[in-house]
Parts: structure tokens; C-alpha cells; sequence
């Protein structure tokens, strides 16, 4: 096919390109097994079906011994149409695609000199596809980002993954904007000269949808940059959490200094102890009264307990009895205790006595009956005895006195 | 109300507020979104501390500022024996604290320990620890901790009574009383903070730092 006939190569390309689209479709599930897996399984596919994919640039094998594999650009199309943020490839080459269309815009310009206008439609549209394909470029990278960020980069699951996959991100925002930072246009001006068709597209159009690239990777770089902030604190927590853990675990006697006690005491320590605003129902104004008593009206009432006739009767007193039954035996207790320092006529303290003679009381109970037996006798038979009570105070701070034991003597 | 001073009226918006720090609970934006937000103005702060200066008491917050409680105004004996006190109790309780925190990154495989406005379910641990027999142990283990005080041996009391404790410590909240779905509060971001502290303090041997050079290796 010679340049002459233009037209003709254009239908060939397409009825081409046809052909080898449908061996997409065609294949598909052996395309996919071979994006899941490391080559293309063969077992489905005839020996011509391989060397059309072959020839179709589809498949590749790298070296004669080995299978055959997805061709990196079918990978990254499958990846783009999946949106799969593991495998998805942000091209930040922007350098090329300026060279490319410099040359355009030349041949452009020769054709439109030269009066040939079918030529300079296809160098034009050949210069359109090439600023969308930049503008896809740098749209495809942002939203491939913008998944990455709002799904928290969970297509990888430890915490290490997400830091690097971040950083990676991060890195490649780096370069897209480094790429956005050498269209000139100024440049661009110049080279596109007086040409309305060629100013809208490669001044005008151009330098609005970039700006907007532009805010949109300052946007996600921004949040990028925070998000990391937020993984390396979880990183740092967790690492402390556990790194604390295990060591009050294999130091269980460890007590840290007391911060209380220093002359700055550190703020996180430093917690006021809890207080109630406590408030009463208060009769003394007089505007509240009426408030009060519709309060009081409004109370539930104690719910009469239905009273079973048989029971009733014996199950209180029982308790009581039970009660009385304990008091009793204590005081005879105390009594014995009265009589053997009448009988012995030495001092006698309350708490030897209690443990020699194996009595079953609790020291307080026993000690406040003995005191208690004292301040119950008459007062002439009070004088009888001497009662006297070791004690010690209870704080610094206050006057109340702790009594640890008593003796009791005859006077 | 002209009985009352402009001062008076200014701080009656705020009792509530007042009520619940003199209570001694932590506020932050997941306990008390609205309260959280009116803190963090410098002037509100100051006439909340003018106001608790005759108790003794002013505003305090960790160093991020996510969660406000009172500190004692004056550190006089009696609020240095309190603090020596309540220090020995957030340190006794500072184990089972952390290993619960851990239990909750694993059992659920989270990236980092609860942090504050996550959502915890009981249920959620119930069906992990029925699955894996490790973390059903460990669980047991924490629970009959004297932190968490469970008796029981049966797997839905004791989450039962690790949440319920941790409600009652004000390091979770639960929204509605007949729901079981907690919410993490910032005081897990103070008990956190204490952690550190005690390891700076303290020297102890504890790296909360990844590794240098592991990025470099990339």
C-alpha cells in the first residue's frame, strides 16, 4: 500500500484492528487466567488461535523455553478497565508526548502551507487524540489515586503495605507534577502561532483541564500526606501497645515513680478526683413548695405486698429470734470474761481472752460488747472495775482515735 | 433572672459540661461532640477555669488536645495523696488495658489499637473467638483479670462484663442502652499517651518506631 492512496491504509488499519479486538472477546477467559496467573494456560487455545495472539501483540513469550504471557499493554488495559489499584500503572511521561506534538503541529503547518487538506485534518486529529490522551493520562492517574486514598489502600492488608503503597503514591504524584510542570505555555503560544483551531486546542482547552489536574493532585497529595500521618501513628501505637504489653507482662512488679510526688507534677497525671454536685429537695423558697409537693403526689406508691396468711407470721420473727439468739451468746461471752477478771482479780485484756478462750467474735464486735457491758452496768458496780482502752490516733489530720484493745482490772 | 450576674447567666449554657468534668469524665468528640467543639475555644476555656478556680480545679487536656478533664488548680497534700493513689490504680489497670487493646487489633485485624469513634460490637469478638480458640483463651485470661472482674466461664458474659467495664472507665460509650454497639471514646488516646509517658520516664526498653532503614531497603 503506497502513501498515494492514504484512504486505503486507513480501511486496512481498521478492518485490522477489528479482527484483533474480537480476538479479545474470543479469549477472554484465557486473557483473564493469564492476568490472575503468571502465564496463559494453553490448554483451550489451537495453535492458530495462539499465533493470531501472538501476532496481534496480545501475548508474549519471553523466551522460547518459557510460556507465554499477557503483553504488558493488554495487562494495564485489563488493569484500567478493573480498576485494579494493585496493578494499575500511572504514566506520568509527559516529556514524549510534548516532543510528539511539536512535530505535529510542524507537519500540521506544512500541510495546511501546502494546501493539503486532507492531510491537515489527519495531522489535526492526530494532535486531538494526542491532548486527550495526555488529559486521560493525568485523569486516569488522579482517579486511579483518589480509589487508592478513599478505600484506605486495603487492596493490601498489613499496615507496612499501606505505608509503602502511600509512599509509592506519593512518589508518583511527584512525577505527574513534575510532568505538568514542563508544559510551557508560552511555548505553546508561540508554536501554535495565529491558529484559531490549534489555540483552542493546545492553549486554551489544554491549559483548563490542566489546571484542573493540577488542583486535583495538590488535593490528593494533601490528603495523602495526612493519611500517611495517620498510618505511622497507628503504626507507632500498635508497635507501643504491644511493646508495653510485653513488658508489664514479663515485669509484674513494676512500679513506675510516683509523679505525684514531684515538684512538677506531669500533666497527664494530674486528674482532680471526682466530684458530685450534689442537690437536695429544699422547702425554704417558698415558690419551689408547690413544685415539690406535686412531686410528692406524683411518687409511686409502695405497692401493698399481698400478705401470705401462714407464712408471714413465722418467717420474720425467725430472723429475728436468730439475731437476738447471736446477741445473747455474745453477751454471755463478755459475761465470762466480766468473771474471770473478778475470779483471776488481775487485769485482763479483751483480746487475749477473746483468742485463748476461742471464741468465734470478730475482734471490733467483741471489743465494742466489752466496752458496751462496761457503760450497761449500774454506776456503783461500774466503779468495781477499771476499764482501760489502748489506743492511738487515727491521722494527723483529724481527732478521731482508734481503740486497738481494751483491759478491764478490778478498782 | 435579674437576680442573677452576667457572669452567672454566661455559665448556666455550660452547667451540663460543668456537671460531667466535676464528675470526673473525659470529654472528647465522640462522648460529647458539641461540648468537645465549644472547648476548644480559648475564651470558653478561660471562663470555665475562672469558674472552677474557687474548687481548686482547671481545664487540662492531652497534648493533641482530643480529650479535656479537670486537673487539680493547686497541687496541696491531700490532691498529691489523691493523685499518688489514682496513679496506682491507672497503672494496676494499665496491663489488661493494653492486652485488651491488642486482643482488639487481632481478633478483628485491624492496622493499629481502637481509636477514638470506631465501632465495637460484642458479637463481632464473640464469632472470632468462637472461630479461633487462641483468642477465645486470651479473652478468658483478661476477663477474670481483677480489672475486668468476670466469674463467668461463659464466653457472652465475659464480653458482657470487658464492655461493660470499659463503659463504666469511660473508654467506651454506648449510644443506646438496648443496642450492643460501643463507640471507642479519646480516653483510649490519654491512656495511650500515659503509656509513653511511663516508657520515656521510665527508660524502658520499648520501640514504638518501625525499624530505620526498613524504607531505604525499598
Amino acid at each position: 500500500m503506497s502513501v498515494d492512496h492514504p484512504h486505503a491504509l486507513e480501511s486496512r488499519l481498521v478492518s485490522t484492528g477489528v479482527e484483533r479486538l474480537a480476538l479479545l472477546g474470543k479469549h477472554a477467559e484465557a486473557l483473564m487466567a493469564g492476568y490472575a496467573r503468571d502465564e496463559v494456560p494453553l490448554e483451550g487455545l489451537s495453535t492458530t488461535a495462539l499465533n493470531r495472539l501472538l501476532a496481534a501483540r496480545i501475548l508474549w513469550r519471553p523466551d522460547e523455553q518459557g510460556g507465554v504471557k499477557l503483553a504488558p499493554k493488554v495487562r494495564e488495559l485489563i488493569a484500567e478497565m478493573l480498576a485494579d489499584e494493585s496493578r494499575r500503572h500511572v504514566n506520568a511521561d509527559v516529556a514524549e508526548t510534548l516532543e510528539l506534538l511539536r512535530s505535529l503541529v510542524q507537519s500540521y503547518r506544512e500541510a495546511r502551507d501546502g494546501g493539503e487538506y486532507w492531510r491537515q485534518e489527519q495531522q489535526l486529529l492526530r494532535l486531538r487524540q494526542e491532548v486527550d490522551d495526555l488529559n486521560g493520562r493525568f485523569a486516569d492517574a488522579i482517579d486511579s489515586l483518589w480509589r487508592r486514598l478513599n478505600g484506605d489502600f486495603g487492596f493490601v492488608s498489613r499496615l507496612g503495605d499501606k505505608i509503602r503503597e502511600n509512599q509509592r503514591a506519593q512518589k508518583q504524584i511527584v512525577r505527574l507534577l513534575d510532568g505538568l510542570a514542563l508544559i510551557d505555555f508560552d511555548e505553546l503560544i508561540e508554536l501554535v502561532g495565529s491558529d484559531g483551531a490549534l489555540r483552542k486546542l493546545l492553549v486554551s482547552g489544554l491549559q483548563q483541564q490542566l489546571t484542573q489536574h493540577y488542583t486535583s493532585l495538590r488535593e490528593v497529595q494533601r490528603r495523602l500526606v495526612e493519611l500517611m500521618a495517620r498510618f505511622r501513628q497507628q503504626q507507632s501505637r500498635s508497635r507501643l501497645v504491644a511493646g508495653m504489653a510485653g513488658f508489664l507482662r514479663e515485669h509484674p512488679g513494676f512500679v513506675p515513680g510516683n509523679y505525684a510526688r514531684r515538684g512538677e507534677v506531669p500533666a497527664l497525671v494530674n486528674r482532680a478526683a471526682p466530684l458530685v454536685a450534689a442537690g437536695a429537695a429544699a422547702l425554704d423558697h417558698h415558690p419551689d413548695s408547690r413544685v415539690l409537693g406535686e412531686l410528692l403526689h406524683r411518687l409511686p406508691r409502695p405497692a401493698p405486698r399481698p400478705q401470705p396468711v401462714t407464712a408471714a407470721g413465722a418467717a420474720a420473727p425467725q430472723e429475728d429470734t436468730l439475731v437476738a439468739a447471736r446477741q445473747q451468746a455474745l453477751k454471755e461471752d463478755v459475761e465470762r470474761f466480766y468473771l474471770a477478771v473478778v475470779d483471776g482479780g488481775e487485769g485482763l485484756s479483751a483480746l487475749e481472752f477473746l483468742q485463748q478462750g476461742e471464741y468465734e467474735w470478730s475482734e471490733e464486735i467483741w471489743l465494742f460488747q466489752v466496752i458496751a457491758e462496761f457503760q450497761g452496768l449500774p454506776r456503783s458496780e461500774q466503779r468495781a472495775f477499771r476499764l482501760s482502752q489502748q489506743e492511738s490516733q487515727a491521722s494527723r489530720y483529724n481527732h478521731v482515735r482508734l481503740i486497738h484493745d481494751v483491759t478491764l482490772q478490778l478498782a | 433572672m435579674s437576680e442573677h450576674t452576667p457572669m452567672e447567666r454566661s455559665m448556666v449554657e455550660f452547667g451540663p459540661l460543668l456537671e460531667r468534668l466535676l464528675a470526673g469524665e473525659f470529654i472528647c468528640a465522640v462522648s460529647d461532640e458539641g461540648a468537645f467543639r465549644r472547648l476548644q475555644d480559648d475564651e470558653t476555656r478561660e471562663r470555665i477555669d475562672a469558674y472552677l478556680r474557687p474548687l481548686n480545679r482547671r481545664l487540662a487536656s492531652n497534648d493533641e488536645g482530643s480529650v479535656y478533664f479537670l486537673a487539680w488548680r493547686v497541687l496541696d497534700e491531700a490532691a498529691r495523696e489523691q493523685l499518688s493513689r489514682q496513679l496506682g490504680e491507672t497503672v494496676a489497670s494499665l496491663l489488661p488495658l493494653l492486652e485488651w487493646l491488642q486482643l482488639v487489633q487481632e481478633a478483628l485485624g485491624r492496622d493499629g489499637p481502637a481509636a477514638p469513634g470506631e465501632v465495637l460490637k460484642p458479637a463481632d469478638f464473640s464469632s472470632r473467638c468462637e472461630d479461633n480458640q487462641g483468642l477465645r483463651e486470651r479473652l478468658e485470661r483478661l476477663a477474670s483479670d481483677p480489672f475486668f472482674g468476670s466469674q463467668s466461664d461463659q464466653l457472652d458474659a465475659q464480653l458482657k462484663q470487658v464492655f461493660k467495664r470499659l463503659r463504666e472507665h469511660g473508654y467506651l460509650l454506648q449510644p443506646h442502652a438496648d443496642r450492643q454497639y460501643y463507640l471507642v471514646t479519646a480516653k483510649i488516646d490519654y491512656l495511650i499517651d500515659l503509656a509513653r509517658f511511663i516508657r520515656d520516664e521510665e527508660n524502658l526498653p520499648v520501640d514504638d518506631q518501625a525499624p530505620s532503614g526498613q524504607e531505604s531497603l525499598l
